[in-house]
């Protein structure tokens, strides 16, 4: 059960004064049962790849396959609905979507389209909303009453409650606090981790890419510069140089080690690991 | 929803995109005015040839201006339907059991439509070709006169400004909410009344919460900039009437003048 990219073009308002392509021949599949993270610069088409897996966009040449469903491009794709319940897209500011009277109902109102039961609903909500670390106190809040984060936070639990096969989240850390966005972070590496479920995440964090995820998706104007695993990824310093990319701190500090004679295995990726190995070498 | 290609601006450079919003204004009054004008085919004919070789000279698509007039064909239709009905003059030309077409009718029918097809693309034309911003400091120069009588031609010429701004703004956000909330499984085709209701409902909301939030972060910026509502402001940019301009505005009354006459003489 894939997800697969296959020469897949995608053109904003073709064929008007405006049209404007903001993908070109991406050729991808991503790995199962992983933790994504799909990186790149603003305006790099990160939003518009990933708006491809619901089929909310449909590429204009090429195809696009999730899990059992194929949406090729000039095909009306008939399953939409189907598609979208086993895919949940969690927007770049998602708070803005919120509109219920309560935040109880919001995140009810996902999973009763998907034809579950009030009962049902308001049971996976409650949970959804605990998970996030949404206090039972505000359960009965309207959503414009919340913080920023907190709307955020419900916004996500709204999709968790769809209970999606594979979760893609589009910048959901943006504009968090630090340890807010830990949190999150951490929860989504457990959904992937514990529940098998398959997730995607557009992040500018480098830290939050190095710790969290497996697999990186790079691109760069609509095109695919490269995929591959985290180890391998950011082992090539020069490469994240040249395009651009801010390396985690613990990254550069091994740079520098380096710089200065003392090579350390790529396997080590966290403070951890590497204060032991320092302190190993030291005793020496 | 970016298809929407009535009253939008195409960032272009032709002789038209560089003329003075002010004669772009006065010569469209005039062009609709003459539209108005019942010169018969023959002054539509010229109305025509002359619209069509300035959207040329624009360097509009035609596909573009086409696309304009999509949202008339409904009315064009009906308006067809109705006329055929109703209007029961002139020579009979076909009769069909009860239903029986006059030449009236379609004649009728014919100007209607060309009227609106001209219409459009004389609008067009301006709206393709002018920025919002410069034509609403266009209509604020020409309301100049009517300050005295009391009208708050600066206020209302920057209504104008701040709504033509959010137009597109507002396409947007709509567009993400409608996607936003598609991810979540609403369906905003089909379904029952109820299930309609609530899809529409939303999207509204968040819309309005969302119209009301930039309206308060806009006011809030105006007045953080020492915008004061009536106070006396300078302008950045200044409009100035060039060569082309008179031409335009002479041209597009002479045009008025010879549906006039075309119509004047149709008449003896
Ligand atoms: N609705 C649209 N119509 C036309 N062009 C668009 C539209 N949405 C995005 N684009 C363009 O497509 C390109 C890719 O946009 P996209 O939103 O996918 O970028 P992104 O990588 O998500 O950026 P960011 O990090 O800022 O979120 C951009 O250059 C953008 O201008
Ligand atoms: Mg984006």
């Amino acid at each position: 059960m894939p997800i697969r990219f296959e020469k897949v073009d995608f053109e904003y308002s073709p064929e008007t004064p405006f049209a404007f392509k903001a993908l070109t021949d991406i050729n991808l599949e991503l790995a199962m049962d992983k933790m994504t993270a799909i990186i790149g610069a603003t305006g790099s088409g990160k939003t518009t790849l990933v708006q491809h897996l619901n089929a909310l966009l449909l590429p204009t040449a090429g195809q696009v396959t999730v899990l059992d469903w194929q949406i090729k491009a000039g095909q009306k794709f008939t399953k939409v609905k189907d598609l979208r319940h086993r895919v949940g897209l969690v927007f770049q500011f998602a708070e803005y979507q919120l509109f219920e009277e309560t935040v109880l109902k919001d995140v009810c109102f996902g999973p009763q389209n998907f034809g579950v039961s009030e009962e049902e609903a308001v049971k996976i909500a409650r949970e959804s909303l605990k998970i996030v670390g949404i206090a039972e106190s505000d359960f009965e809040k309207s959503p414009l009453e919340l913080s920023g984060g907190q709307k955020r936070r419900v916004a996500i639990a709204g999709i968790l409650a769809m209970k999606p096969q594979i979760l893609v989240l589009d910048e959901p850390t943006a504009g968090l606090d630090p340890q807010g966005a830990e949190n999150m972070m951490e929860l989504f590496r457990k959904i992937n981790k514990e529940n098998g479920i398959t997730v995607l995440i557009v992040t500018h964090n480098m830290e939050h890419v190095l710790q969290y995820c497996d697999e990186v998706v790079v691109l760069e104007k609509g095109q695919l510069l490269m995929q591959t695993d985290i180890k391998t990824f950011f082992e090539n310093y020069e490469y994240m140089e040249k395009a651009n990319i801010n390396p985690p701190a613990i990254i550069r500090f091994k740079e520098l080690l380096r710089k200065n004679g003392l090579e350390i295995s790529s396997d080590v990726l966290d403070i951890d690991s590497l204060a032991k190995e320092i302190a190993g070498r030291y005793r020496k | 929803m970016k298809n929407v290609t009535l009253g939008q601006y195409i960032p272009l450079d032709s002789f038209f995109h560089k003329l003075d919003p002010r004669a772009k204004i006065c010569a469209m009054i005039a062009i609709l005015i003459a539209v108005f004008i019942p010169a018969g085919f023959v002054g539509y004919g010229i109305l025509a040839a002359v619209l069509i070789a300035c959207i040329l000279r624009a360097k509009l698509q035609f596909s573009f201006v086409i696309k304009a007039m999509k949202p008339m064909v409904m009315m064009m239709i009906f308006l067809t339907i109705i006329n055929v009905f109703v209007i029961k003059t002139g020579n009979l030309l076909y009769t069909l059991g009860p239903v029986t077409i006059y030449d009236d009718a379609l004649k009728q029918t014919a100007y209607i439509i060309i009227r609106l097809a001209l219409m459009i693309m004389t609008t067009t034309l301006l709206t393709a070709t002018t920025k919002p911003m410069d034509m609403t400091l266009g209509i604020e120069d020409l309301l100049k006169p009517f300050e005295k009588l009391g009208v708050p031609t600066h206020d209302i010429a920057m209504m104008i400004a701040l709504a033509l701004r959010f137009i597109p703004t507002l396409i947007d956000e709509a567009e993400r909410i409608l996607k936003a909330q598609a991810s979540r499984g609403v369906d905003f085709e089909n379904g029952s009344l109820k299930e309609k209701i609530s899809a529409i409902m939303s999207l509204i909301v968040p819309m309005f919460v969302s119209c009301f939030q930039r309206a308060d972060d806009l006011a809030d910026a105006m007045e953080a900039r020492g915008y004061v509502v009536g106070a006396k402001r300078v302008r950045y940019k200044q409009l100035k009437f060039g060569r082309g301009d008179y031409i335009v505005i002479i041209g597009a009354n002479l045009l008025l003048a010879l549906m006039i006459f075309l119509a004047y003489r149709g008449t003896i």
